[in-house]
């Protein structure tokens, strides 16, 4: 690995490849994502729909659908190999360590149980759970009863919503998912991934489905809450715009693969990827004037069939003979920009 | 310039019904009282939030939903009353492309029975050569090619259906093309190609288009004029620069300013509106916006200020002039404009 010169992260992936078993044959959805996460920072996950961005935080917090099978690699978070922990180990992560937020909160919040009910659940569980009772022999202090728990857990519900700027919290602690609007709905699912107080936030394109005025409502919590939550996020999107606002990092993805990997400003600025000039330039944006704009030729490739070497190649305007041949690795182009193409390779200017 | 389509006070109200005799209870207002005009060979971008009565705003021009109100003119001729083959004849003049290009397309039709059926329908061929010709012609316009003709809608892309859905909308020699979200269900990559294409028809058949958008970037670059709705009503229409640069109305304003942009290198100023958008069968009184306006005033709960042009071209649907800041700092010095 020419990568880890880097300090220690919270979260590494290394080489993970993972595959779709279909009628149609084997998706290679993954080919050997690779990158770390470090403490406290944020890192955009970029790229096109069916660039397997999301199946890279599914694989992370182990909730992969059961046709998917991990072939290579590993995920290290805290020193454990999350891809190698038993089911409990697992869920406890989940329940402590490692929370995620989902594009459509309506598909994540139960529709038959008030808000409340679910939100006091996760800190029920926390107080319920072993840990609990044994910090409580530690300190001395009784273990509270269920109806003392239950005050609790509603007294921290409480302040999770108003951490995520609802007004009328109490209210919306006895409402429904349906009475509340959809902005209302993602900023409850945030406040559930918070509860936790979790090591890493993942944010899988949780602004997409909102109207432009809402998403800038959460946007400006999500800043705020950068500020005050000391964990690491790793957010997921198409939206260059929303990356740009939010992140420290950005890894672009492509057909499986992180092609390119660099700081915010960095990467806006001096783009190395051929991949990632095509997608700013093939962007509208209001602050540059352009007459036409610049088309990455062809589409997403059949990843049951995925072009050989690059997965860019038949796309790529640059392209040359060992782009056909040899998968280019991450290589350091300096200041902790790294591009996985082979224009920046030994033997080729 | 001459005028293709000019709308005045269209308005569109859904009744709302209850119990076995379906008794109107309210109305939900989606469009209520929109003006519009698009000059020959320009493109109208017509862009707001979901609810915003833009989508009906197409729909009713081509009649897909009959307005409860108002008036809409093609080339100064009345067309919102005509009815049978009198509208026939001028629908010909008007095509749409849909957002969804899975729904849109016949999956048991192929490509060249979907082009050649409304030019029979509306009577623009002499001979079936004729037609298989034409969707020969069409075809190679839209950047596929003749063999395409004999495929299904399965055997494309998504892109490649939104190009498909291109030329279907120019089979019957239209000079009005209506693009509800043409691009909103493609990949950014997939998108620029279709909105290549589009300016490129345009240049070449000197069509004029309604562009109906959610997305403020891809308005910003396709259109000549921009109008912004909200719920069910045009609040500012203006040539795209004073849109863009120095918008007069506050949701205007912070609509472009809360828009993330592509560059994290600009500082800038947001304004965030507060709340949600109403719901349009309980409109709040005066002007719809002032619940989230951050200038709202006593008189804006009382009157629903008029769309007045403040100046030629420049129309503004509000109380006050509040002269607000530039939403988009600078541009680049490299820009040309």
């Amino acid at each position: 690995m020419t990568l880890n010169s880097e300090d220690e992260g919270l979260l590494q992936l290394n080489n993970v490849k993972l595959d779709f078993h279909t009628y149609a044959g084997e998706v290679k959805a993954l080919d050997g994502v690779t990158f770390t996460l470090r403490k406290g920072e944020a890192v955009g996950l970029v790229g096109e729909s069916g660039c397997g961005k999301s199946v890279t935080a599914l694989t992370i917090v182990g909730l992969l659908p059961e046709n998917a099978t991990v072939t290579e690699g590993e995920i290290i978070f805290e020193g454990k190999n999350l891809l190698k922990v038993t089911h409990d180990e697992m869920r406890h992560i989940r329940a402590r360590k490692i929370a995620m937020v989902f594009q459509d909160p309506t598909t994540f919040l139960n529709p038959v149980l008030t808000i409340g009910e679910q939100l006091e659940e996760v800190f029920l569980l926390n107080l319920g759970s072993n840990d609990a009772k044994l910090e409580a022999e530690n300190t001395g202090s009784s273990k509270l009863s269920k109806s003392q728990q239950k005050k609790v857990a509603r007294e921290l519900s409480i302040q999770v919503l108003k951490q995520v700027r609802l007004p009328d919290s109490e209210r919306v602690l006895k409402q429904y998912p349906h009475e509340l609007s959809g902005g209302m709905r993602q900023r409850c699912m945030i406040a559930m991934a918070l509860a936790r107080n979790p090591d890493l936030f993942i944010a899988d394109e949780i602004t997409t489905a909102l109207d432009v005025t809402i998403q800038a409502q959460i946007l400006e919590l999500l800043r705020d809450l950068k500020r005050e939550f000391h964990g690491s996020t790793l957010l997921i999107t198409h939206d260059l715009g929303v990356v740009a606002e939010l992140c420290d990092r950005v890894a672009v993805m492509y057909a499986g693969n992180i092609v390119e990997l660099a700081d915010v400003k960095e990467l806006f600025a001096k783009p190395l990827h051929p991949y990632t000039q095509g997608l700013m330039r093939a962007i509208p944006m209001l602050d540059k004037r352009m007459d036409r704009l610049e088309t990455i030729s062809g589409s997403v490739p059949d990843l049951i069939y995925p072009p050989t070497g690059c997965r860019f190649h038949p796309r790529c305007p640059f392209v040359f003979e060992k782009c056909k041949l040899m998968k280019p690795e991450l290589l350091n182009a300096g200041k902790g920009h790294t591009v996985a193409c082979h224009l920046y390779g030994e033997g080729k200017k | 310039m001459t005028k293709v389509l000019e709308i005045k006070n269209l308005t569109k109200w859904f009744p709302i019904t209850s119990g076995l005799l379906g008794k109107v209870k309210g109305y939900v207002k989606a469009v209520d009282g929109v003006d519009l005009k698009i000059d020959q060979g320009e493109t109208f971008g017509l862009v707001g939030e979901s609810g915003s009565g833009k989508t009906t705003v197409g729909r009713c021009i081509l009649r897909l939903i009959e307005p409860t109100s108002g008036e809409i003119f093609y080339r100064g001729k009345e067309i919102s009353r005509l009815k049978g083959g009198a509208f026939t004849d001028v629908r010909k003049k008007f095509g749409i492309v849909f957002q969804d290009p899975y729904a849109s397309l016949d999956p048991r039709q192929t490509i060249k029975s979907a082009l050649i059926e409304p030019m029979k329908y509306h009577k623009i061929i002499e001979s079936e050569d004729q037609a298989v010709m034409r969707a020969q012609d069409l075809i190679k316009r839209v950047g596929l090619n003749e063999d395409h003709l004999y495929r299904f809608p399965h055997e494309f892309s998504g892109g490649q259906r939104q190009r498909i859905a291109v030329a279907r909308a120019l089979t019957t020699e239209p000079d009005l093309i209506i693009l509800d979200e043409p691009t909103s269900f493609l990949d950014v990559s997939v998108q620029a190609q279709i909105l290549n294409l589009l300016s490129d028809l345009q240049r070449e058949l000197n069509l004029t288009y309604l562009f109906i958008s959610h997305n403020l970037s891809v308005i910003e670059h396709m259109s000549n004029r921009v109008g912004v709705m909200y719920l069910g009503k045009m609040m500012e229409a203006a040539p795209k620069d004073v849109v863009y640069r120095r918008p007069e109305h506050p949701y205007t304003h912070a609509l472009i300013s809360a828009l993330p942009l592509p560059n994290p290198a600009l500082a800038r100023e947001r304004v965030v509106l507060a709340g949600d958008i109403p719901s349009p069968v309980n409109m709040p009184s005066g002007c719809r916006f002032r619940t989230r306006c951050p200038y709202a005033k006593d008189l804006c709960a009382q009157e629903d200020p008029p769309f007045v042009a403040r100046e030629p071209d420049h129309l503004v649907s509000c109380h006050f002039d509040l002269h607000l800041s530039a939403p988009i700092p600078t541009l680049d010095a490299s820009t040309k404009s």
